[in-house]
């Protein structure tokens, strides 16, 4: 052990006699007191020493950073850290002494089981006062459950409808699944005066549920679904899906598929030479990787995702600094989560207290309109009783030039939207 | 509607060429060494992964990047067949379907580590182009890919009935004891038949590449069409692998068209278990060539 991690413990607990958390007042740091605080230390070992410094206010991160979302993992940790840094730039937290925000990120694995043992570990080995993450809808349903019996507030970008049922610990300042159809839907009428749209979805959880949204909204938007059809995940070739569009005299087509199948799809339309308006929907189909792996073909595809880095003036001033640092534009779910982070900072400054009660109290009585913290689809954040934020609505993309530019809603289109 | 047939059989047949090099891969590995080899589509993953790399890395196109990956497949099936292989032949089956299927699992997990679960892709000139008769069309991208599997398959149709080497293996296939008797090495036969099936399962991947993704679980996707092919066509068949993998792909384009496109694969298996029923030795009516 080196003196520099001794000393880090000495802070420490001495730190924790200043908050008054710490039952027994400790002379010197006890053995057993020594072995928790640097069993913790080890466990995360990327926590840098001055994480323990006196006033440092703990926030933990929890993002799948290995396994099959790791690419995007990694870019929300590089999106959090960023934030953090610039709200320590600006100051830190005025109302708590100038205090420094310390994020502490762990890793998910992309995996369920992980993320439950992974945020109670978060949780009981560290002093937190807030937690974001964990991208996917399955991860954070999973930590949203560990954190309401732990009483620790949880913010998130995730899309689930479910994260908004008999929850007082977590918050949703982004669009909801369901507003995510109907945006979807509206978009097709932007492209033709009378839709008609082909709806191919992968026959599973993901791609059910979500096509039957789209199917139920539609006849209230006014849109036709002429084709809608299961397909069979991981399929070896998509020409005989894409024939049979081309027979439903479709003149839009929204795909429920992941990466590989969308791949599929969209090289197959173009060597059909089928002039169709495509619609990816959300997740995988918003982020730079989906352009290097498509190419020239995702110009003009269409989308839908919860923020993005051409809303305002605040956003753009994040993406470019976080495009200096990690070389891709910054995507939705990392984009929100900076947004996210300032919201927590606005809680805490409002709290005047560390605590995650106080924070969450805090939390709910959030309303912004200006500044980062309202980096957010018609720029208002406002929490109803159910953690959803009452100005909540998605925003329709679209690629263009390899980047991903906002078309719709009017209020929030930055560009206008192509037509193939 | 008659379009839409023709166009339908068009896109089966393209598709049924990359079954049949994978396919043909097991059925000789079957004729030859008398064994399942379970772990054939994650050698197509690793082909594909030569031909990303390559693509990537130095800038190959992915269909000549078969003359690398062809021959560094062969050179793994030779040494998989010296080495491991060797060791469990005999009479018992167990440990030869536990070490192929150990080996599967040993490359997919191998695989996750050392390139992720990601998608990749290589963009070439003719990924996305196609060309068009009429209403119809070809991939450009599928048709070389066809056209080239068509043609390893006849080069090693020609190298099993005119080379010596391959007299012996057909004769090692035929009766593994005779065929000894006779002076043919069978180690020296084995390592050939494998490295070969090794590398047809190279050139698929290849010739994958510049229209399918490379992921770890890909070979899955490909190794069920090809099993289902090789009993459909009469184990250890050639010939037989081959028409009935381009019979499949076009019963899969077929089944997605008029049944439904999450359902292609029923009328594969439908047409599996009738041949089965009245052909039990499959297509090949059991002769072994």
């Amino acid at each position: 052990m080196t003196n520099d991690r001794q000393k880090s413990v000495l802070v420490s607990s001495a730190d924790h006699q200043e908050r008054g958390a710490s039952r027994v007042p400790a002379k010197r740091p006890s053995r057993r007191k020594f072995l928790k605080v640097a069993s913790g230390a080890i466990a995360f070992g990327a926590v840098p020493l001055r994480g323990w410094a006196a006033d440092a206010i703990n926030i933990g991160a929890l993002y799948p950073t290995t396994g099959s979302m790791a690419q995007i993992g990694v870019g929300c940790v590089a999106a959090a850290k960023l934030a953090v840094e610039m709200i320590n730039e600006a100051g830190g937290i005025k109302s708590l002494g100038g205090a420094k925000l310390n994020l502490i990120s762990s890793d998910v694995q992309s995996d369920t089981t992980v993320t439950r043992t992974e945020t109670d570990r978060l949780i009981t080995s560290n002093k937190l006062s807030a937690i974001h993450g964990c991208f996917a809808s399955a991860l954070t349903l999973i930590a949203s459950e560990v954190c309401e019996r732990a009483k620790m507030p949880i913010i998130t970008g995730s899309s689930s409808d479910q994260l908004n049922k008999g929850r007082t610990y977590t918050f949703t300042p982004f669009a909801r699944a369901s507003q995510f159809a109907k945006a979807q839907l509206q978009m097709s009428k932007l492209v033709s005066e009378q839709p008609k749209v082909a709806v191919i979805f992968e026959n599973t959880a993901f791609g059910t549920s979500t096509s039957n949204g789209l199917k139920e909204l539609a006849p209230g938007e006014g849109v036709e679904i002429v084709m809608f059809e299961p397909y069979s995940a991981g399929f070896t070739d998509a020409s005989p899906l894409i024939n049979k569009v081309k027979a439903s005299g479709a003149n839009a087509l929204f795909s429920v598929s992941y990466l590989n199948d969308l791949i599929l799809i969209v090289r197959t339309v173009k060597q059909v030479g089928l002039n169709i308006a495509i619609n990816g929907g959300s997740g995988g189909f918003v982020i730079p990787d989906f352009y290097k792996n498509v190419g020239k073909l995702a110009e003009g595809l269409q989308g839908v995702a919860h923020w993005n880095h051409d809303m305002d003036e605040n956003a753009q001033k994040v993406n470019a600094e976080y495009k200096k640092r990690t070389g891709d534009f910054l995507f939705e779910y990392a984009g929100g989560l900076v947004a996210q982070t300032f919201m927590i900072a606005d809680a805490l400054e409002r709290a005047g207290s560390a605590e995650p009660q106080k924070v969450r109290e805090a939390l709910s009585a959030l309303d912004v309109s200006s500044g980062f913290a309202a980096m957010a689809p018609g720029g208002k954040v406002k929490f109803g009783p159910d953690g959803k934020n009452v100005y909540g609505r998605p925003v329709g993309v679209q690629w263009q030039n390899g980047d991903l530019a906002s078309v719709f809603p009017k209020e929030d289109a930055r560009a206008p939207l192509m037509k193939s | 509607m008659l379009e839409t047939v023709t166009q339908a059989v068009i896109n089966g047949l393209l598709i049924g060429g990359i079954y049949a090099l994978v396919s043909i891969g097991v059925t000789l590995i079957f004729g030859v060494v008398k064994i399942v080899n379970f772990a054939q589509g994650e050698f197509v993953m690793i082909g594909m992964y030569i031909s990303f790399y390559l693509a990537t890395q130095f800038g190959i196109d992915p269909i000549l990047s078969l003359f690398i990956s062809m021959p560094v497949l062969f050179v793994i099936g030779v040494l998989i067949q010296h080495f491991l292989i060797r060791r469990v032949l005999g009479p018992n089956d167990m440990p030869q379907i536990f070490l192929t299927f150990a080996l599967s699992l040993l490359l997919l997990n191998l695989s996750l580590l050392l390139f992720s679960a990601n998608y990749r892709t290589v963009h070439t000139s003719y990924s996305d182009e196609a060309f068009h008769l009429g209403g119809l069309y070809i991939p450009e991208a599928k048709l070389i890919a066809f056209v080239v599997a068509m043609a390893l398959s006849g080069a090693l149709w020609v190298f099993l009935h005119t080379t010596d080497l391959g007299k012996a293996m057909r004769a090692a296939s035929q009766n593994r004891d005779v065929a000894t008797l006779m002076g043919i090495n069978p180690n020296r036969v084995f390592a050939v038949a494998f490295g070969a099936a090794l590398a047809l399962a190279g050139a698929a991947g290849s010739l994958l590449m510049p229209f399918y993704s490379a992921y770890p679980f890909v070979g899955q996707v490909f190794v069920l069409m090809a099993f289902v092919a090789v009993v459909l066509g009469t184990l250890g068949n050639v010939i037989g692998a081959l028409v009935a993998s381009l019979m499949m792909g076009v019963a899969e384009s077929l089944g997605i068209q008029f049944v439904g496109a999450d359902s292609g694969l029923i009328v594969v298996f439908a047409m599996l278990l009738l041949t089965l029923a009245f052909k039990p030795n499959g297509l090949g009516g059991g002769r072994v060539r």
